[in-house]
């Protein structure tokens, strides 16, 4: 499974201006956001529309079509209930890109106040939060959203926050040691010399130069996410049947493999892409912010 | 270096400490205690509150993280609230199996990333991108593979198809051939995460040893390509390598816990899952301090081994 690595801050991208319609220019002009949406449009607008398009209900059961290999009818087939798979996978979906949006949220958002607070006081802040991220850190990741949700209870808001846990000491970690770096540069200085205050300081002079490389790293944490609550599903732990999530719809193949080739390893696939341009987005929103690595 | 040592060891039982007070007071924040979930409605108030002061639940929350401590310091884990064996034992019972599965992850990763991404960074260094982007992209779609699913399409094509390796069974240290047949897949699916990472870390760290001047005057000295290669630039780029072993081995922790569970092998991983199912709150708290406790020694002893090595690192 993929771990969270978070990127180091390029030096020099982090003033480095994206909002605006240059910057939106410049991302969709990128070679692997476009590979990345290639990938991901097609998906999303499936998960969007699924209620619309000519498809059974993901609980719908039909008894004369049980156990059935991927055909017209069924382009992922269907499970021993008769329910339909794609329709199915698309309900998952919908959880996982939820689950994942929700993390990356909730993650930044913490990160970014508690990590601000250490860097930009240091002392005593400083100290108690990096211990105690040092703690949460000493957990491998899946293990800590285990020992959660076994606290917290199955579900989507248990599994939501236990991932979330886990990522907000990196978010803190990462946002620490952009704010130190930011601190002591000179046009902080500068503004200290007009007597701007300290939450002036933060918000309008540190603050928006963190945001780019934050936002790389939560695409990678969405994608950890997703993989994340998939594995919990898998071992039973996360969103519980008959709500259809990747995780437990492969987990419900496991018993039919030999049977149902399908009922596994078409979610399964799903949930690659889905990783594999999340990651390509943030390769590609990495390379626009890097001016380093523009020709 | 002594000092050093022995601060990053204080740092270490301060995160230890904090690993185990963290799990101890997250666990009774369970709604209802173990008893209760264990006896279901069969016990009356009497008898339970008996089975609660035989199990110190009584005593003041303090008196038992107290008591507790003191059992760990000594490594009594208790015994499992369901079938009262000790839990010490159980996890002794069920380590050969997931040390067998990690160490052969590590080895079959070494063998096949350090190889690979030589070759990679040998390739990118003489100007030739195709074979470098064709292992760099190779190495990432493994990467995010969830383990979870190549296990299953592992087990359908060497287990169920071609029937090259059992997929059940009873696994023994008493028996290694049978212990190596039943670990061979689960190695091989962890290996396919691990190998990402590290043939990516050795390319990386290769590269930017080819272009220093000792290996130019390797070369030009006379001594064969793969001589410099293997011999002069890979020795000197081990370090980063060395360190990122040791860092992912949190995620072969958990990689462990979710094939022991495909595969059915009774490992520690297992122990959790089914620690999980049962409710068994004693041996899930032990299980993830535990687990904490192995990747905190492995971090710290990389960052040791780090620090010897590496002359050029300042304490």
């Amino acid at each position: 499974m993929a771990h969270l690595s978070i990127p180091l801050p390029a030096r020099r991208s982090i003033h480095f201006d994206v909002s605006g319609f240059n910057g939106l220019i410049r991302l969709l002009t990128n070679r692997r956001v476009q590979l990345a949406l290639l990938i991901l449009g097609p998906i999303l607008f499936l998960t969007i529309f699924r209620p619309y398009l000519p498809l059974p209900g993901p609980l719908e059961t039909n008894l004369r079509a049980m156990t059935k290999p991927p055909s017209f009818e069924h382009l992922f087939g269907t499970d021993r209930m008769g329910r339909d798979l794609l329709s199915r996978t698309l309900a998952g979906v919908q959880i996982s890109m939820f689950v994942g949006f929700a993390v990356a949220l909730l993650s930044l958002t913490v990160g970014l106040v508690m990590g601000t607070l250490a860097g930009f006081f240091g002392g005593v802040i400083d100290r108690v939060m990096m211990t105690i991220t040092d703690i949460f850190l000493a957990f491998p990741s899946l293990l800590l959203a285990i020992g959660l949700v076994s606290v917290m209870g199955t579900g989507m808001l248990p599994v939501v926050l236990a991932i979330s846990l886990s990522d907000v000491p990196r978010f803190i970690r990462l946002q620490r040691s952009l704010v130190l770096t930011l601190r002591s540069r000179a046009y902080i200085d500068a503004a200290r010399t007009v007597k701007a205050s300290q939450l002036w300081l933060m918000s309008r002079h540190i603050v928006p130069n963190t945001i780019a490389p934050l936002l790389v790293a939560a695409s990678i944490a969405a994608a950890n996410a997703i993989l994340v609550e998939a594995g919990l599903s898998f071992l039973g732990l996360g969103i519980m049947p008959p709500a259809p999530s990747l995780g437990n719809l492969i987990r419900d193949g496991q018993t039919y493999l030999e049977q149902a080739w399908w009922i596994s390893t078409l979610p399964g696939t799903v949930i690659l892409l889905i990783a594999i341009s999340l990651h390509f987005l943030s390769d590609g929103i990495r390379q626009v912010l890097d001016p380093r690595s523009r020709k | 270096m002594l000092t050093y040592s022995l601060k990053r060891l204080a740092q270490l039982f301060v995160t230890v400490l904090g690993v185990v007070t963290l799990v101890f007071f997250t666990m009774r924040m369970i709604p209802g205690d173990p008893i209760s979930a264990m006896a279901g409605d069969n016990l009356s108030g009497a008898a339970l509150d008996q089975m609660r002061g035989q199990m110190g639940l009584n005593d003041p929350l303090l008196i038992q993280y107290l008591k507790y401590l003191g059992h760990l310091a000594v490594l009594d884990f208790g015994n499992t609230v369901t079938t009262k064996l000790p839990i010490v034992g159980l996890i002794l019972g069920a380590l050969p199996v997931t040390v067998s599965i990690a160490l052969g992850t590590i080895l079959l990763t070494v063998l096949i990333s350090i190889p690979l991404g030589t070759l990679a960074a040998y390739m990118a260094h003489k100007g030739h991108r195709m074979l470098d982007n064709i292992i760099t992209g190779v190495a990432m779609v493994l990467d995010l593979m969830p383990s979870f699913w190549t296990s299953l399409v592992c087990l359908l094509i060497f287990s169920l198809t071609l029937g090259w390796f059992p997929a059940s069974g009873t696994v023994s240290i008493d028996d290694p051939g049978q212990l190596l047949r039943r670990v061979a897949l689960p190695v091989l699916v962890l290996s396919m995460a691990q190998v990402a990472t590290l043939a990516r870390i050795t390319r990386t760290s290769v590269l930017e040893v080819l272009s220093e001047d000792y290996v130019r005057t390797a070369r030009s000295m006379g001594w064969s390509e793969l001589r410099v290669l293997f011999r002069h630039a890979l020795k000197n780029a081990a370090l980063p390598i060395v360190t990122v072993i040791g860092l992912s081995f949190g995620n072969l922790l958990n990689g462990t816990v979710i094939v022991e569970f495909i595969f059915t092998l009774p490992g520690i991983g297992n122990l959790l899952v089914g620690g999980m199912n049962s409710r068994d709150y004693q041996m899930v708290q032990t299980l993830i301090v535990f687990y904490a406790m192995i990747f905190v020694l492995i971090n710290f002893t990389t960052d040791l081994i780090y620090r010897v090595f590496d002359p050029r690192v300042q304490f």
